[in-house]
């Protein structure tokens, strides 16, 4: 295989079907392999290193192997699968990981799903040059956009990642009339504060965004840790309490359309 | 008192709390049935025939226990007065006094029915009598018809003195009540003017017909009945309904109350050991083919929601202008954790039934008994079904050379002069294929003659059901009993096949393995089966790397196509001793578990014991690419060969039912119903619940989930059935 076919390849780690919490609809969610940042409490763990892993679950004793190489052609059937399903908001959700560092093949994958009308949402942490963008422009059904805090000390240091980058970005995606929708991850002890929200609908706000989800912390991940062969850095901390998502939704909702996953 | 105020002070909580507290003694029904015969031999029974016997003694049955009603109730009818505590020589003397009198049983058509409420609403009871004594009249010079219909008025008469005794009982409570404006002589007054009413006219107002419906239903299970079906109940109630709320007498709220009312007393079959299995029907088209959800079928929706229990078992028809707005609400109720209602397809179902011959209004008039099973409500004999297990005749082909030599004679497949009996003479998975159908063919033969032995009574007119015969369209029309050709349409019985999932897969890996991949050879398989795979490690792990039904791979959904048409054919050449239909069901309740407890393994890669796949379901785990690619795998056989029905037992996590993501479940199952897929049900508990309940069970004593065709308490089903439950794949997003 040649170079250039190479990079048409998506390094998928999974691909899951009736996704209902990836965008609106009946959607199928291609978890793609291998991401840019490193945040302690992902929930996705398995998605982070791009080389393939074998992950044993102790519970279920199921040995599962995430990442191979998959061409956009062989994506794109399993996604065709579900077409029926999909109706007119449904369709396909590129996550991760990170996409935005397969933008190419990503492309690849829209430009076959185009064909049958089929729309695609991108899952970005969007922490990623802005001309990696430039593939998708005017394709995309909705960008949703990771931003995790205000503070460019945490993204720096525990996420690994620019600020100014992202928020860069959504000003930019915005410019360019995408449609964006922002998911703010609620972490206890990290950005669950009221003054890092405030800041957080400040920046948004000046970025043009109109619709925040905020999404509570959960550890449904950790046994996906366990079977890495990984410590969770998080396994001891509990999601946020109904009392705390109130609060810090109400000062979110002061900005924008602001839903709770 | 209007009945609106009524209901609205009525506490459905407080009326479970009384429904709740145990009754001493045991639920004797035959006691009281005896005691009829004995008072009837006491007056001298000489000249009364068979027929009429048995309507004195129903008549006794109906009439003799005092009636019980509930603090609470607004609409009455008990079995507690069916309780007694009897010493061993009363059982004993109640026992030689019926066996004269042998009832039929299941398997002799004797309950799993839906009456026909429609017309009894229409006539009420004394309108039923007089159309009795007209064909009685008609048919004078026919001894035997005359006699039938004599015993149809008995019983008749039983079930109107049956109310008369609930109104003098309602009356008498009444008398001793100190304060007779409050809100417990509202109540009894309710009942007692209802209950008179039904003696002497026709139902006039929705509570009177839905207390005619429930007496009735309660004099069923005087006689010992189960799963006695209620019915379209939001159709045949609704002229009443919409009367009392064109007038300004009825709101929905106090529908909803009255319904629910009703439904928590199906729950009293506790008191007696276990739930019973009620099928309510709500929904679909009506017999002009139109949309029939009406505002009653929300009630009745509600109702179910509000009760809560095990026992109601209520299933939705939702065919493609059902609105989305109904099916919506019956998700709510299904995320309840509920597991109620059953979703039905229209589109499968009536098709299926049409190809029996019936009126094509009839058809659209069905609804279900028990777990799933279609029925025309009051124009048939009560249901009866039965299991046929494809992976026994598997089993014989692979492991027992006698069964493979004669199915190879059959076909002609020779090992040099004679018929083979070496597996791995077996040239292609055309050729086995063939000699499994042979076995099948044989094994349905099988099951049809002995269906149909074990069904036919010799002495029909001997076992008759005058009560149950009222309520069947054409019985009194013809002076006959439901089960000696007076139904409208003959006997059927319900063939239920097992184990789709197990037999796709084990055929699906026998043709890649043995004919495609040409890894193994069919002796190797075969060997492995016998050694439960100890031993044979490689080839287990061969086999389950195969395709696996309910990932919308082709190459092993095929056999499922091919199981459910190939088997339903086979079926369909069958008639029942008086001419009915052979259905199929793919739903097997819970036997599959212990189906799978008496077999070896199977060329899936299951061991010995293991429970086979469950219903029409994928094998639990093995559709690994989620509902999607269930939904698209199982929407591939051909249901409407499926008379009886299937069940596909879904489970989603209580998130999905949430505002906002139940749109995208309502989607699901619009897709999965318009692809042709029959019925799905689903629970909604998630699978941590579960897991706690097991081990924690006094903490979830009201935990209701979906078994199979019915819902149960988790934590009074057996070990097993739990396990069972967990197992199903769930769907969730995480």
């Amino acid at each position: 295989m040649t170079d250039s076919g190479e990079e048409k390849l998506l390094n998928v780690s999974e691909i899951q079907h009736f996704s209902t919490g990836d965008g609106p609809g009946i959607r199928t969610t291609v978890f793609v392999k291998g991401c840019n940042l490193h945040c302690p409490w992902c929930h996705n763990p398995e998605t982070v290193s791009p080389l393939p892993q074998k992950l044993v679950f102790s519970g279920s004793g199921k040995t599962v192997i995430y990442g191979r190489k998959m061409s956009a052609e062989a994506v794109a059937a399993e996604v065709l699968e579900d077409r029926e399903f999909y109706g007119a908001d449904g369709g396909l959700t590129v996550s991760g990981g990170e996409p935005m560092l397969q933008a190419d093949a990503v492309s690849g994958l829209m430009r076959i799903l185009e064909r049958d009308g089929i729309r695609t949402v991108i899952d970005t942490a969007a922490c990623v040059p802005w001309e990696k963008f430039a593939p998708l422009l005017g394709r995309v059904q909705t960008f949703l956009v990771d931003y995790k805090t205000s503070s460019d000390e945490t993204y720096a240091g525990q996420i690994g990642g620019d600020r100014e980058t992202v928020i860069d970005n959504i000003r930019r995606l915005i410019g360019a009339g995408e449609t964006v929708r922002v998911r703010v991850p609620l972490i206890p002890g990290v950005n669950t504060s009221d003054t890092d929200a405030s800041l957080m609908c400040g920046q948004l706000a000046k970025a043009g965004v109109k619709t925040v989800d905020l999404l509570p912390f959960h550890r449904l991940g950790s046994a996906k840790y366990t079977a890495m062969g990984k410590e969770y850095a998080y396994a001891g901390i509990s999601p946020p309490d109904a009392e705390t998502v109130s609060r810090l939704r109400s000062i979110f909702a002061g900005y924008f359309d602001c839903f709770v996953e | 008192m209007r009945i609106t105020d009524i209901a609205s002070r009525t506490d459905i909580e407080a009326l479970k709390r009384e429904i709740a507290v145990p009754q001493s003694g045991e639920f004797r029904p035959e006691w009281f049935r005896a005691e009829g015969y004995r008072r009837l031999s006491e007056k001298g029974e000489n000249g009364l025939t068979m027929p009429v016997k048995r309507a004195e003694a129903i008549y006794t049955l109906f009439t003799l226990p005092e009636p019980f009603i509930y603090e609470n109730d607004l609409i009455a009818g008990s079995i507690r007065p069916l309780f007694k505590v009897l010493t061993d020589e009363q059982k004993a003397e109640a026992a030689e006094l019926t066996s004269h009198y042998p009832e039929r049983w299941f398997g002799t058509h004797s309950d799993h029915f839906a009456p026909d409420y429609k017309t009894v609403l229409e006539l009420g009871i004394p309108g039923l009598q007089n159309k009795i004594a007209r064909y009685k009249e008609i048919h004078r010079s026919d001894a035997k018809a005359a006699d039938i219909l004599e015993s149809m008025s008995i019983a008749l008469r039983g079930l109107s003195d049956r109310l008369k005794a609930y109104a003098e009982k309602a009356a008498s409570m009444l008398s001793k009540l100190a304060d007779r404006s409050g809100i417990e002589a509202q109540r009894l007054r309710f009942i007692r003017e209802n209950c008179y009413t039904l003696t002497v006219s026709a139902p006039k107002t929705f509570a009177q017909g839905l207390q005619l419906v429930w007496m009735i239903h309660s004099c069923f299970m005087y006689e010992g009945r189960y799963a006695m079906a209620l019915g379209r109940i939001d159709q045949y109630l609704y002229p009443l309904f919409k009367k009392d709320i064109d007038a300004g007498e009825l709101t929905e709220e106090a529908a909803t109350a009255l319904v629910a009312n009703t439904f928590a007393k199906i729950c009293e079959a506790r008191l007696r050991g276990g739930d019973d299995v009620v099928n309510i029907c709500i929904g679909g088209v009506d017999p002009d083919g139109k949309n029939a959800v009406n505002p009653l079928s929300f009630c009745v929706l509600k109702a179910v929601g509000t009760v809560n229990l095990p026992g109601p078992n209520l299933s939705a028809r939702i065919a493609p202008d059902t609105p989305d707005k109904f099916l919506d609400e019956c998700l709510k109720v299904i995320g309840t954790g509920l597991g109620y209602p059953a979703l039905m397809n229209d589109s499968v179902n009536i098709p299926a039934l049409l190809r029996y011959g019936y009126d094509e209004k009839d058809v659209r008039n069905y609804c279900m008994v028990g777990c799933i099973e279609n029925f025309l409500p009051g124009q048939q004999p009560p249901w009866v079904d039965g299991r046929f297990d494809p992976i026994v005749y598997l089993e014989k082909l692979l492991l027992d050379r006698d069964s493979l030599r004669s199915s190879s004679e059959e076909l002609g497949l020779k090992n040099g002069q004679d018929a083979t009996d070496d597996p791995d003479a077996i040239t292609s998975m055309d050729e086995f294929m063939k000699l499994y159908e042979i076995m099948l063919v044989r094994g349905v033969k099988e099951y049809v003659d002995n269906a149909n032995r074990i069904m036919h009574v010799p002495d029909p007119e001997d076992k008759t059901s005058p009560f149950l015969s009222c309520f069947a369209e054409l019985c009194i029309e013809r002076g006959q009993d439901i089960n000696n050709g007076g139904s409208k349409y003959p006997s059927v019985h319900g063939a239920a096949l097992m184990g789709v999932g197990t037999v796709s897969d084990s055929l699906a890996a026998i043709e890649k393995l043995v004919f495609t991949d040409r890894t193994y050879k069919l002796s190797e398989i075969i060997r492995a089966m016998r050694d439960n795979f100890e031993g044979h490690d490689a080839l287990r792990e061969a086999v389950l790397s195969a395709p696996k039904y309910g990932n919308n791979d082709d190459t092993v959904d095929k056999y499922a196509v091919w199981y459910t048409k190939r088997l339903s054919d086979e079926f369909f050449k069958y008639r029942t001793y008086d001419g009915g239909g052979f259905y199929t069901a793919m739903a097997a309740n819970i036997s599959n578990i212990y189906a799978g407890s008496t077999l070896g393994a199977t060329p899936d890669g299951r061991l010995a014991g293991k429970p086979l796949s469950d219903a029409a379901s994928p094998t639990y785990g093995c559709d690994r690419r989620g509902v999607t690619s269930t939904f698209l795998s199982v929407s591939k056989p051909d249901y409407t060969n499926c008379a009886c029905g299937t069940v596909v037992n879904q489970k989603f996590d209580p998130s999905a039912f949430r505002d906002g993501k139940r749109e995208k479940l309502l989607r699901l199952i619009r897709v999965y119903f318009n692809r042709g897929g029959q019925e799905v049900q689903i629970n909604s508990t998630s699978r941590r619940t579960l897991i706690d309940a097991m081990e924690h069970p006094d903490e979830y004593p009201s935990l209701v989930v979906r078994v199979s065709g019915f819902s149960a308490i988790y934590v009074t089903l057996a070990k097993e059935v739990q396990l069972d439950i967990l197992s199903r794949t769930q769907h969730d997003d995480l």
